[in-house]
């Protein structure tokens, strides 16, 4: 058909950009990867050797350090936010006035368009070594110079993000589902806590899984939390590859750990949705 | 069907047994009330948490000290604004910023309008795969497509920086106005094209009379969002950029990171302003609740 | 003993009142409708009962005990939900087990009595199946096996049948009566459909506007609505404005319409002050052949000739609009037995009623 021909036309822009401007380059990551790196040279050698050296030296305890480090974190953010998402998000889903469900989700969504560099900065101006709390936590004996200390700002950067977004994915979750199903278990003798823990959590598995999956995929990519709230002394994966690039111009290896950043991510996306329709047909 | 008799022995062993217990309920009702003091816990410390850095911020903006110091402030000024204002560091990174997000937000708005429209007429099958493809940088690290950009524009002499940025910028915010573009038109009922043309029109005239002002809406939603996501962006421009073309966020990077000075709060309050301005208009355009409904769930 | 008693309950949200001084009390085994139409405060009377809301002012007793206070699952009430509310990630037994589970029932005793109720409401075999996997009707009977599994001292019903469709729902209102009826349920049914809470109810409670109107045997509500209110909302009328009333002979009054009409009807009380409605119900306006002759004529009586307008055959009742002289119309319903299928638009008629059966409100 002719005029079929001419529609799939308007999606000529969009391919082209797409194709140009994250195919090629990932294509010329991958490419990189499997180069070896000559100190002193910005860029491997054309037509030199392929090699899978830029991956074996991942495996060396460093490097875990980095991975395990993002990736704990990055769990601990998620698991926190739903803890304190899911509560919230069903008391605003199903808030008895219509203005008070839009204040709060407008108060939420404001939030999340926050720029992230003003919420890193409160953060740093608030929790940093010279915040404004500096002289509570030297009164409480804490440290705000150790590494567990920077770690949980860290973890309190990621929670910015990680809590109103869970927040907002939750409500969507709890108000397609409908009430009178919990209003059910508590007519049938359940409490709150057991109507809650029977009917409304594991209905609203999906949303659960979901909104842990996004703060996961936000907190391992995470960058400028990092980059600044860790003062140099705690890395993520992110933060390794611009290091790789800035500091040592080690194409290669930074290419590398992209690469192996990036099949996590995707594993992690296909683990999590497996595990949401598994566990809906339980 | 059940016969009178086996319904009456129903009838008998239901009336004969009382399952239920008078068990004492306190306990019941006790659990009920701590989950009721546990909630409003939550809500609180969660609202305290995530709104006293941003006032932390606001406030520390208009202290009158020279230095950061105990706080609350004990004078207030609008000093920083002043800074702020002859500040030629973040204002020459506000303006590349600013350019650069009208002309992502642009190119990004018309480029995504146009796939939107094309996936809208595929079948269910492909559209769900197209959908999916072009909403992957959502799911990919910046850093990546940052560094991946880098070596791409390596290959050629002498790209403007500008134009780089540009080019980072637009597939990150692709993403965003394929996908607000794809809800606006979804809310269109294939009935009303239908009654278009059965009233007379021709499919370019429903296209310009029903589709497009219909649309328009979800286009201008995705044209926020991506004003927005560019306005914010670190880890994909900082590969592009160099010393004398810089955006905003890079030059509160190296700012934050480098001094103490609170210009930074008060640059901080002015996006803060920015941001509830992008709010309203969004909530305009489409609706927050709906605006978020397909905004924030990145991933499917 | 009542097992229920409502006595002067009020509820208000915000300046809105809801429900104002309702009392009601119910019997053992006994089916009550209530019955008015949406935001009448029927629903928020059920709430009430069942816990999901706090009443503002009165008490609410069940067998004995008041339960004012007392949160929905420290009051034995079977709930069936208009809906339904079935747990869509849990199997017919295990939606039936749920409340026996946290109303302290025996574990051992649970597989039988799962197993007894399910055979009550002819479901036996369907354990395993999940709510998705039933028809609406099937779907129906779970949710009720559920909520009597736990032997509830009150069954509230919601717009029980408003679910299914019209077929579907004649048969199991019919089965749903057997059912409450074999195990001797008190229950309360809440519902803005007439032919339900008619058909369901040993008696009819009708509600308007947050209190109660009239409550009665389906058939006194019916025949001798108490107002103006429950006249029209059940069951279909006529209706005539009166402007005068004139002279009284053996018991019945000559009233002059607003259309100019002159309608008898049974005398109004002493002290009336000139009356303003009358009220005919369809199927008392008899059509004859308007040449026959006025036999019928007479002070207990209406007769008045007119055009037909329209004819509907409804199945078995056929419905004729007339316009009366005036312009005012009137429908009237017939039996559809064959007697009057002569009848067609522009025919002049007779309509003839007995001034007993004309309503004065």
């Amino acid at each position: 058909m002719k005029s079929a021909r001419y529609k799939l036309l308007l999606l000529l822009p969009a391919v082209a950009v797409f194709v140009l401007f994250l195919v090629f380059p990932i294509l010329i990551v991958l490419n990189e990867s499997f180069h070896t790196f000559e100190p002193g040279r910005i860029g491997s050698v054309e037509g030199g050797p392929l090699t899978l050296a830029n991956y074996a030296e991942l495996f060396q305890p460093v490097y875990g350090q980095y991975f395990a480090q993002t990736y704990v974190l990055a769990i601990c953010s998620s698991a926190v936010s739903i803890v304190f998402a899911f509560p919230i998000a069903y008391c605003i889903a199903r808030a008895e006035f219509a203005w008070m469900q839009k204040a709060s989700i407008s108060a939420i969504v404001g939030l999340m368009f926050l720029s992230s560099l003003v919420r890193v900065y409160a953060l740093e101006l608030t929790f940093g070594s010279t915040g404004v709390l500096a002289p509570l936590m030297s009164i409480m004996d804490i440290n705000t110079n150790s590494r567990l200390y920077i770690n949980f700002v860290i973890l309190a950067g990621l929670l910015q993000y990680c809590i109103p977004m869970s927040i907002l994915i939750l409500i969507g979750a709890i108000k397609n589902l409908n009430p009178r199903l919990t209003e059910a278990a508590l007519s049938l003798g359940a409490p709150a806590l057991a109507a809650h823990l029977t009917v409304t959590i594991p209905l609203s598995i999906r949303g659960i899984v979901s909104a842990f999956l996004v703060s996961m995929t936000l907190g391992v990519s995470a960058f400028v939390i990092p980059l600044i709230l860790g003062r140099g002394r705690i890395l993520f994966i992110s933060n390794l590859i611009y290091s790789r690039f800035s500091e040592i111009a080690n194409y290669p290896s930074g290419a590398a750990i992209s690469i192996v950043m990036m099949v996590l991510a995707l594993l992690l996306i296909l683990v999590m949705s497996r595990l949401a329709t598994s566990l809906e047909r339980a | 069907m059940l016969s009178t008799k086996e319904r009456l022995n129903a009838e008998v062993t239901v009336r004969t047994k009382a399952l239920v217990s008078a068990k004492p309920i306190l306990s019941k009702r006790r659990v009920d009330s701590l989950l009721t003091v546990a909630v409003t816990a939550i809500i609180a410390v969660t609202a305290l948490f995530l709104l006293f850095p941003v006032v932390v911020t606001v406030l520390m903006a208009f202290d009158a000290r020279d230095y950061i110091g105990p706080f609350p402030p004990t004078e207030l000024s609008t000093r920083w604004f002043g800074k702020l204002l002859e500040d030629t560091y973040i204002w020459a990174g506000f303006k590349t910023s600013l350019l650069l997000a009208a002309a992502t937000t642009a190119a990004a708005a018309a480029i995504g309008a146009l796939a939107a429209l094309a996936i809208s007429w595929m079948s269910p099958r492909w559209r769900d795969f197209v959908t999916t493809m072009f909403l992957s940088p959502l799911v990919l690290p910046g850093v990546i497509i940052g560094f991946g950009l880098l070596m791409f524009f390596a290959a050629f002499n002498q790209v403007p920086v500008f134009l780089k940025l540009f080019a980072g910028h637009l597939i990150i915010t692709l993403p965003f106005t394929i996908r607000m573009t794809l809800v606006g038109l979804a809310g269109i009922s294939q009935t009303l094209r239908e009654a278009a043309l059965s009233l007379g029109a021709n499919e370019r005239q429903v296209f310009f009379t029903i589709t497009l002002p219909l649309a328009k809406n979800g286009i201008a939603a995705g044209a926020i969002f991506a004003f927005a996501t560019s306005m914010d962006d670190v880890a994909v421009s900082l590969f592009m950029s160099d010393f004398q073309t810089y955006t905003l966020p890079l030059a509160l990077t190296t700012l934050i990171k480098s001094s103490f000075d609170l210009t930074i709060a008060a640059a901080a309050v002015a996006l803060m302003g920015l941001t509830i301005v992008l709010l309203i208009v969004l909530d305009r355009v489409l609706g927050l609740e709906r605006a978020m409904g397909h905004g924030t769930n990145r991933i499917r | 003993m009542n097992v229920l008693e409502l006595k002067d309950v009020t509820k208000k949200y915000g300046s809105f009142t809801a429900v104002e001084n309702v009392s009601l009390e119910l019997e053992p085994g006994k089916v009550l409708s209530l019955l008015g139409p949406s935001g009448c405060g029927k629903t928020t009377t059920l709430r009430i009962i069942a816990g999901f809301a706090v009443p503002d002012g009165g008490t609410v007793q069940i067998a004995g005990e008041d339960v004012g206070q007392l949160k929905p699952y420290e009051r034995n009430v079977g709930l069936l939900f208009q809906d339904y509310a079935l747990f869509p990630h849990m199997t017919v037994a295990q939606n039936v087990a749920y409340g026996m589970r946290y109303r302290g029932a025996p574990a051992a005793a649970i597989p039988s009595r799962i197993k007894q109720m399910l055979s009550l409401v002819q479901l036996g075999g369907m354990e395993a199946r999940y709510p998705n996997q039933l028809s609406g009707g099937q779907q129906q009977r779970v949710a009720l096996a559920r909520a009597l599994a736990t032997d509830p001292k009150v069954v509230l019903l919601d717009e029980p049948l408003s679910a299914l469709d019209a077929k579907l729902r004649l048969e199991l209102r019919i089965e749903l009566k057997e059912i409450l009826r074999s195990v001797g349920a008190t229950t309360i049914v809440v519902t803005h459909d007439q032919e339900e809470a008619l058909s369901l109810g040993d008696e009819v409670v009708i509600m308007h506007a947050g209190g109660i109107v009239q409550r009665g045997a389906p058939t006194q509500i019916y025949q001798s609505p108490a107002n103006k209110f429950v006249a029209e909302f059940v069951g279909r009328s006529n209706w005539f404005q009166v402007i005068r009333s004139g002279q009284s002979v053996a018991g019945f009054t000559s009233y002059i319409t607003s259309d100019g009409v002159e309608i008898r009807a049974k005398s109004p009380p002493s002290g009336y002050n000139g009356g303003s409605d009358l009220c005919v119900r369809p199927e008392h306006i008899e059509l004859i052949d308007s040449a026959a002759p006025e036999a019928l004529r007479g002070a207990e009586h209406n007769s008045m000739t007119g055009v037909v307008l329209d004819v509907a055959s409804l199945g078995p009742d056929v419905h004729v609009v007339v316009e009366l002289p005036g312009k005012a119309r009137v429908l009237a319903i017939r039996k559809n037995a064959g007697r009057i299928q002569g009848l067609a638009p522009g025919q002049c008629v007779r309509a003839v009623f007995s001034a007993a059966d004309v309503l004065v409100f």
